[in-house]
């Protein structure tokens, strides 16, 4: 019998399922490896019950309603992989995190007592532990691919921790934060993404959040030195990833008068 | 003979001649508001009249008041790119139906000549090659493209900002190691013919003599580049005094500032670690094994399952640069600094190993003695293609632990170790437990995704097999003396051969003395073995476990209890998870044992096993080279030192 696949989403955009389908080339050969019981994006089949071989989940704890929804998912999951920035550490949405929640919800929603929502938007795993963390927003679909291969074939995923500079070199790319001064994240961010944008002249923002034993102190620094005000260096660690501990810690450092 | 000379105006016909025969032009051309190395087409892709403005973690390119074409000194790209490709496949693998092929993958050697290759860079080439093509093991990518490549070197009348090629003897003048060598003075390029090749390129080339005084023009813009080097740094020491100073102050210091981004190690054009990375399709019936740029900056360079040698960036700058000034001399006789600056302008805070260097010899402690590098050994070509084998035979030994028999017909030495790979799932160093000539005998204990699927092969299943790697149990020095073998866990099963050629040999090993430690009875190994060397009156075997129920009779307790009473002409050979090596050997020490007569056998991140992708470093040496057996003493400084 082939394993059995639940994509789940929580709150989010739907990018990391998109990101799925993105796989032209591989859809059917998944689609054969594999029995898609459950895709809230792609497939009218709904099969929320299990059991799963795999499950992907999506998006940040942001409802009391969702808090079930993941506890489900883990019991009735083999293996439990949070795909994205929102399952892995909050997402944009953890912004919040920073504000005063109920003043929020008056300022947004007409009706605000309809609103049901946490105070914070949480990772997955705070709730449950997971598997395996699958970053980037979205997520790369090769490193999904590989994910996924690895899983049927019984490998240890090929997904490194590494910083993007070494992507970047690879690619041979001149590195825009020496030899044009643009600030750039990503000494400080993992690699998976492929070093898209310094590939085109950009400085990363980090959207696959922070790398191992990133040291963000000594880069922050740096941007200050560069001529970044402090609070500019804070926001530049507060955004996708802002809720990531080593992120959140560097923005609350930057951010003191 | 007389200097010849070829007008810039027709430096065209140097293109010509080198398409002419058979190569692609390669070398810097301005891009991206950098100076970079691509193909080119002529002379019109050279930067003429640029030249760069660099600093720690800044470079800039600026114009020239003058339109030299050379007037520039070395930027982010290397040679290494195009000898030593950030991507590379090594091996292609096909499992279908139980067969299992392995191939080496296709090559592309189509030859290059890079053009304006500076005194530092050729330098550094010949230091990759060391690395690549010198060792006991060629790898057959890098060894063709870098001998279908041809050098036109250029010398470096101007010193740049970061240069020290003049401290590490690499520069700025390039004397060797050409086959054609141009010194741009103006409106002509003095042309130095190196090599036979060089001379049927010089041959298509409308050459003149040079006018009187280039000679001395050229001797002249070299001292003069030589006196205005942008830093200097005294390296002749640096191996000892390096690894004189693993605990100074300054390490804590560059830990604080290093990003550990690993751009240090990608620009410089000696770095050579690479990770070993398995691809498969969804089925896993087509593998590859493809490498890439690694450095010794990520986690992934020294982890193992269940083990992370460098977690702190204190102790991977500290890995990089003992090893790029120091280690590297041990290992293949030479610097891994070739002075050309690249890792401080391009690394994104500035850190200079100028200064690193000079702040830890301000305060230093003394050198300590370095081990020579390894006498030249016969060349073994396409190291990372692996035999298929067959499982005969399986014995389950514990709840996770298995020893597979395989049919291989091969030679060992007891103590070394196979590389078994599974075509989909990847490739891990295996101790070799015992053979017979036709075959070999692996103990693995399933904790990772590659030695699980290996501890579930069944008779008959194939396999990928490589090796046999690594230095070997001194057994002939232990020839006539008392023997004190020492096992922790799964230790035990590197040591099995060793103990079962001196069950076969009496008159040599005429005491045996074994003491093994396991967690728990369930989890000893080799129990048939065991008995039958307790029943040989020359063996004494102690078995000892952490845990125990009531039924067992034997010790409970650390295996280091057991060692007593060492004989004072003994031979220690000790096996173990490496915290209870080291308690083993100071035990054996405390009881009178001298360090140069306990022998070891480390574990380290083996990707390779060829000493090529530098992951499994232990200070001057190569685990899978060097080791993994080592006299204790040659490696008791780097033993109890956090993070190596």
């Amino acid at each position: 019998m082939k394993p059995r696949l639940a994509v789940i989403k929580l709150a989010s955009c739907d990018g990391c399922q998109v990101t799925l389908l993105d796989l032209e080339d591989e859809l059917l050969a998944i689609g054969e490896a594999l029995d898609v019981a459950h895709f809230t994006e792609a497939s009218s089949r709904f099969d929320p019950d299990g059991p799963f071989d795999l499950t992907l989940i999506e998006g940040s704890v942001s409802q009391p309603r969702q808090i079930p929804i993941v506890r489900h998912a883990r019991a009735m999951s083999k293996r439990l992989v949070a795909i994205g920035a929102c399952a892995n550490t909050g997402g944009l949405q953890a912004l919040r995190n920073w504000a005063n929640h109920e003043e929020y919800l008056s300022l947004v929603y007409a009706r605000p007592e309809y609103i049901e929502t946490l105070a914070e938007s949480k990772p997955v795993s705070e709730l449950v532990p997971v598997d395996f963390e699958l970053n980037g927003c979205p997520p790369d679909r090769h490193q999904l691919l590989e994910v996924i291969t690895a899983f049927l074939v019984g490998r240890r995923p090929n997904i490194r921790s590494e910083s993007v500079c070494l992507e970047c070199k690879r690619a041979g790319h001149v590195c825009v934060h020496v030899a044009y001064g643009i600030p750039c994240l990503g000494p400080v961010t993992q690699a998976g993404c492929g070093a898209l944008c310094p590939g085109k002249r950009r400085g990363c923002y980090s959207c696959f959040g922070p790398r191992e034993n990133a040291n963000t102190g000594s880069l922050a620094d740096d941007l200050e030195r560069k001529g970044l005000p402090p609070a500019e260096v804070a926001r530049r660690f507060r955004l996708i990833y802002g809720w990531a501990p080593p992120f959140r810690a560097e923005s609350a450092r930057r951010e003191k008068p | 003979m007389t200097a010849q000379a070829l007008a810039r105006d027709d430096l065209g016909a140097l293109f010509d001649a080198l398409r002419a025969e058979g190569y692609r032009v390669v070398g810097p051309t301005l891009r991206d508001d950098a100076i970079v190395l691509a193909d080119l087409r002529g002379p019109e892709d050279l930067p003429a009249g640029w030249t760069v403005r660099q600093g720690p973690g800044t470079y800039r390119v600026e114009r020239r008041d003058d339109e030299a074409l050379f007037g520039f000194a070395v930027g982010q790209h290397s040679w290494k790119g195009f000898l030593f490709p950030s991507r590379e496949r090594l091996v292609e693998m096909r499992r279908e139906d139980g067969a299992l092929e392995h191939r080496p993958a296709a090559r592309d050697a189509a030859p290059l000549a890079f053009l304006g290759v500076r005194g530092c860079d050729l330098a550094a080439i010949e230091v990759q090659d060391r690395t690549f093509m010198r060792g006991r093991h060629v790898d057959p990518g890098y060894d063709a493209r870098r001998r279908a490549a041809f050098v036109v070197a250029v010398d470096c009348l101007e010193a740049g900002d970061l240069c020290f090629c003049a401290s590490m003897g690499t520069g700025p003048g390039v004397e060797r190691g050409f086959d054609l060598r141009l010194t741009e003075l103006g409106p002509r390029f003095l042309v130095a013919v190196g090599s036979a090749r060089g001379a049927s390129v010089a041959a298509r080339l409308p050459l003149r003599a040079a006018p009187a005084g280039d000679e001395r023009r050229r001797r002249d813009g070299l001292d003069d580049a030589r006196a205005h080097m942008g830093r200097t740094m005294q390296a002749d020491d640096l191996p000892g005094l390096l690894f004189g100073n693993l605990d100074h102050p300054r390490w804590d210091d560059v830990a604080a500032r290093c990003l550990a981004c690993a751009n240090c190690t990608l620009v410089c054009p000696t770095c050579f670690c690479f990770s070993v990375e398995t691809v498969s399709d969804l089925s896993g019936t087509e593998a590859r094994r493809d490498r890439a740029w690694d450095s010794c900056f990520t986690v992934q360079h020294g982890q193992i399952h269940g083990a992370t040698f460098r977690p702190r960036i204190k102790d991977r700058y500290r890995q990089w640069l003992t090893h790029k000034l120091g280690a590297w001399v041990s290992q293949f006789g030479v610097s891994g600094c070739t002075g050309c600056g690249r890792c401080i302008a391009w690394c994104p805070v500035g850190i200079d190993l100028t200064e690193e260097v000079a702040a830890i010899r301000a305060t230093s402690r003394p050198a300590v003695a370095m081990p020579p590098p390894p006498a030249p050994a016969p060349a073994v070509r396409e190291p990372m293609v692996p035999a298929t084998a067959r499982v005969t035979a399986v014995r389950r030994e514990t709840d996770d632990v298995v020893t597979l028999r395989i049919a291989h017909e091969i030679a060992f030495r007891p103590g070394q170790f196979h590389m078994l790979g599974l075509p989909a799932i990847g490739e891990v160093p295996i101790s070799i437990a015992g053979g017979d000539g036709r075959s070999v005998d692996h103990t693995i204990r399933a904790v990772g995704a590659v030695s699980g699927a290996l501890a579930a092969l069944e008779p008959g299943h194939a396999l990928g097999i490589r090796g046999p790697f690594g230095s070997a149990w001194p057994l002939e020095a232990c020839v006539g003396r008392p023997v004190v073998v020492v096992a922790g866990g799964v230790g035990l099963a590197p040591l099995r051969a060793a103990l079962d050629t001196m069950a076969a040999r009496p008159l040599d090993y005429p005491s045996v003395r074994l003491l093994y430690g396991a967690r728990t009875p369930a989890d000893l190994l080799f129990t048939d073995d065991l008995q039958r060397w307790a029943a040989d009156p020359r063996f004494a075997v102690r078995v000892t476990v952490d845990h125990a129920g009531a039924d067992w009779r034997g010790d409970v307790g650390v295996v280091t209890r057991l060692i007593t009473d060492v004989p004072p002409d003994a031979v220690a050979l000790v096996c173990g998870p490496e915290m209870m090596m080291g308690f083993s050997v100071r035990a054996l020490c405390a009881a009178g044992l001298p360090a140069e007569r306990a022998y070891v056998s480390m574990e380290r991140n083996m990707a390779c096993a060829v000493a090529h992708c530098g992951r499994c470093q232990l200070g001057p040496y190569f685990v899978c080279r060097d080791g993994p057996v080592f006299r204790f003493d040659r490696i008791a400084r780097l033993f109890d030192q956090e993070g190596f």
